[in-house]
């Protein structure tokens, strides 16, 4: 009885002792927790009396003449470590081409007596707290009045709080639709957002049906369930709405471990046209799964440029693969001058084909000089004000004819809306023809035609 | 979705009775392992991703298709299984359930992530196999490969089934895993049994992979799916041997097909955790728990 008292007063002793300690680490972890929150103010404090700088020294001028500028930093926050590195690298890579373009071929920023830019470069790293914290340090540092970034859209919506808040310029390559809601002043994006994906590949099937004189009455959506596949879907959706053409939609998760469920649902539903937004992995089950199940529509057309026309799921899913096609951000083969020259350039210095990472940095910032440019031309006295800067981006209407920065996106023409995003958005359709990715949609490769619709269509025969 | 036709319905119990038989299979090796060991092996599905990436590889490089690897795959596997017994399991066996946790789960770090270094991210998968044509039956539609695979899954789960239950072997297994030190005093030498149960339950790994290969494809994350869904499984039959995991196999590949069909396929985990849930209320020792 004794033992068992004695054993009860130990363990309240020991639960007291705990609860002890518990209080201390908590109250200690509150405190220290507190500590970094004033750090964080001042340095808050200290950004904002920096940016208020140069606005600062160009007051006085103001009356006058207009500031002398030789140089402008321009920011680039990409993921170029972790799980998201290759396109990171990649975007820098352009930058860093298009840069040494602006300031050597193109003589600088011609309305600001040539001055130069300058790049300064930040890692944005694998997760929104890291491209967070990259821009905040970049802002710090550097204070540049325009940043692009960040590709990975959860990330490009933790450095856009940054910049939102400093009234820095956010040139924007994270394509979720969401990133334009937010009521954001200071961001534009000229890549085609994710329903933008799915808009073209309906556009483009309808194009084709109608050249070949076929009719498309009902069609199937399927699409992996993340936030970007669901916008891609939706695109996709209001487009065959828009149209008049029944439809079907599915939604699954990327690691689905069997597609036979869901093609067997395709079957029964029988669409003349499958649109399908797949991730990498799923691509391949799907692809395979069609095929060994003998399911043959007029057409499958992929959108949101992951999977099915990418070297490495042709590799993976080989015969599978064929006439499939995917919409892509940018188009390596657009034949413009300026298109060709830059693929060129990019070739020489790298050693590869630019894809979608290196080619929405290629337009991305070639818009950036045509809005330094015009902001030079509406407020010289102050044409770096963020204001200014965004009045310049809202009043560019850029074609062919009047900037490179068109004839290097796929649909040639950019004029921003007031929520930032491009309103000619389009994409470039790419199709798998005997196992290579070609694009051929809307500007085709020379000497490629699209495939259209697939020949192992019951219909194709006639 | 207001009615649902009936011959997809019957489409899907098809699909859903195939998935379902490789899904057994799959689970099969774990429930050998856990049933005569008492091991918690958390690896599990990583011993068959790493199956999946042995099987691209040797039916890349030889040009063979993914199903015909199993036979240089499953001798390999078993190798595998006891070498990975005799420097890890083995020195946990008996230890505290959170140890062999933490050892399997440390191992399934180590393969998961020495998958991602070596293959990376991008999906893996052989783009050739003989199984292309589908077989029509009335308003029913096979894929080959699925036939094959949920073929050879009965043939496999049949025979580990006459290993457990008609040879010397399979008895001393069954001894051990009854009673494990009745069956040393009886002569058993359980070390050893211990060793070969592990390497049978690491090949047959080896062969669900090589089949999954003939339709699907091998990235670092495969684990993780077919993982969790083997433990679903074993926990559902209630180490019922083989016949219990043949059972809830079926079971979890009909209501996933049959839950993608009539519901969606979003939901398709959705109904394979409810279904758990409600047979282990009801059975909480599982189908063929014994009480």
């Amino acid at each position: 009885m004794s033992l068992l008292t004695e054993a009860q007063t130990k363990t309240t002793a020991i639960i007291i002792a705990a609860i002890v300690i518990i209080a201390i680490i908590a109250g200690a972890a509150y405190y220290l927790s507190q500590k970094p929150a004033q750090t964080v103010t001042v340095t808050k404090t200290q950004t904002v009396t920096q940016t208020t700088s140069p606005t600062a020294t160009t007051s006085p001028t103001k009356t006058v003449t207009p500031p002398k500028i030789k140089e402008i930093k321009i920011g680039l926050i990409e993921p170029l470590t972790g799980a998201h590195a290759v396109f990171g690298q990649e975007a820098k890579q352009a930058a860093e081409l298009i840069i040494d373009i602006i300031n050597n071929e193109l003589g600088g920023i011609k309305n600001l007596g040539g001055a130069k830019l300058k790049l300064v470069v930040a890692d944005a790293g694998e997760t929104p707290e890291q491209a967070k914290l990259a821009a905040e340090k970049l802002v710090a540092e550097e204070h540049p009045p325009i940043i692009l970034g960040a590709y990975i859209s959860r990330m490009t919506a933790a450095v856009a709080e940054v910049t939102e808040r400093e009234k820095i310029i956010l040139v924007m390559d994270g394509l979720v639709d969401s990133l334009t809601e937010q009521g954001w002043k200071y961001v534009f994006r000229a890549a085609p957002k994710a329903s933008a994906h799915g808009k073209s590949a309906v556009d483009f099937v309808l194009d084709m049906a109608k050249k070949k004189g076929l009719e498309i009455k009902k069609a199937a959506v399927i699409h992996e369930d993340s936030i970007f596949g669901t916008y891609v879907a939706q695109g996709a959706i209001t487009e065959l709405m828009k149209n008049g053409i029944k439809y079907m939609a599915e939604a699954y998760p990327y690691d689905i471990s069997d597609a036979t469920p869901i093609v067997s649902k395709l079957m029964d539903y029988n669409p003349d046209i499958v649109i399908s937004v797949p991730y990498f992995h799923d691509g391949v089950l799907i692809a395979k799964t069609i095929k060994e199940m003998g399911f043959h529509p007029m057409f499958i057309a992929g959108a949101g440029a992951c999977g099915y026309t990418d070297p490495e799921s042709i590799k993976a899913a080989g015969e599978a693969v064929e006439w499939y096609t995917n919409t892509y951000s940018y188009n390596p083969a657009r034949p413009t001058e300026w298109n060709k020259k830059v693929v060129e350039m990019f070739k020489e210095r790298y050693g590869k084909l630019p894809t979608e990472a290196a080619g929405i940095i290629f337009y991305s910032l070639m818009v950036v000089k045509e809005a330094l440019e015009k902001a030079a031309e509406l407020h010289p006295e102050d044409p770096l004000n963020p204001d200014n800067l965004r009045e310049a981006f809202l009043a560019l209407d850029l074609t062919d004819d009047n900037s490179i920065a068109a004839q290097l996106y796929p649909t040639g023409h950019i004029k921003f809306a007031p929520n930032g995003d491009n309103i000619y958005a389009g994409t470039a359709v790419l199709q798998v023809i005997n196992g290579e990715p070609h694009v051929v949609w809307p500007d085709p490769e020379p000497g490629i035609e699209p495939v259209f619709p697939r020949p192992d269509w019951p219909g194709a025969q006639g | 979705m207001m009615a649902i036709d009936p011959s997809l319905l019957l489409q899907n119990i098809v699909n859903g009775v195939f998935t379902g038989l490789l899904y057994s299979l799959v689970a099969l090796g774990l429930a050998l392992i856990f049933g005569v060991m008492d091991i918690i092996n958390f690896a599990h599905g990583d011993f068959v991703m790493v199956g999946a990436y042995l099987t691209f590889v040797l039916a890349t490089t030889f040009m063979i298709d993914p199903s015909l690897t199993a036979f240089i795959t499953m001798p390999i596997f078993f190798v595998f299984g006891i070498v990975i017994y005799k420097l890890i399991i083995e020195r946990v066996l008996g230890a505290e359930p959170l140890i062999q946790i933490a050892v399997t789960v440390g191992l399934l770090m180590v393969l998961r992530n020495l998958a991602l270094m070596i293959f990376h991210a991008e999906p893996k998968g052989v783009p050739f196999t003989m199984f292309t044509q589908p077989i029509t039956l009335g308003p029913i539609t096979i894929a080959s490969s699925r036939l094959v695979a949920g073929i050879v899954s009965l043939v496999a789960l049949g025979l580990v089934h006459m290993l457990l239950t008609r040879t010397k072997w399979g008895i001393a297994m069954r001894a051990t895993a009854d009673d494990r030190e009745v069956a040393e005093l009886m002569g058993i030498n359980v070390k050893r049994v211990y060793a070969v149960t592990f390497g049978l339950g690491t090949s047959l790994t080896a062969l669900a992979a090589a089949l999954i290969m003939t339709f699907s494809r091998a990235d670092p994350y495969l684990g993780l799916l077919y993982g969790l869904l083997s433990w679903v499984i074993v926990a559902m039959g209630g180490l019922g041997g083989v016949i219990g995991v043949l059972a809830s196999g079926l079971i979890i590949g009909i209501i996933e097909a049959l839950g993608i069909t009539i519901v969606g396929a979003g939901a398709r985990e959705l109904f394979i955790y409810l279904t758990f849930f409600f047979i282990l209320w009801f059975r909480p020792r599982g189908l063929f728990g014994k009480r």
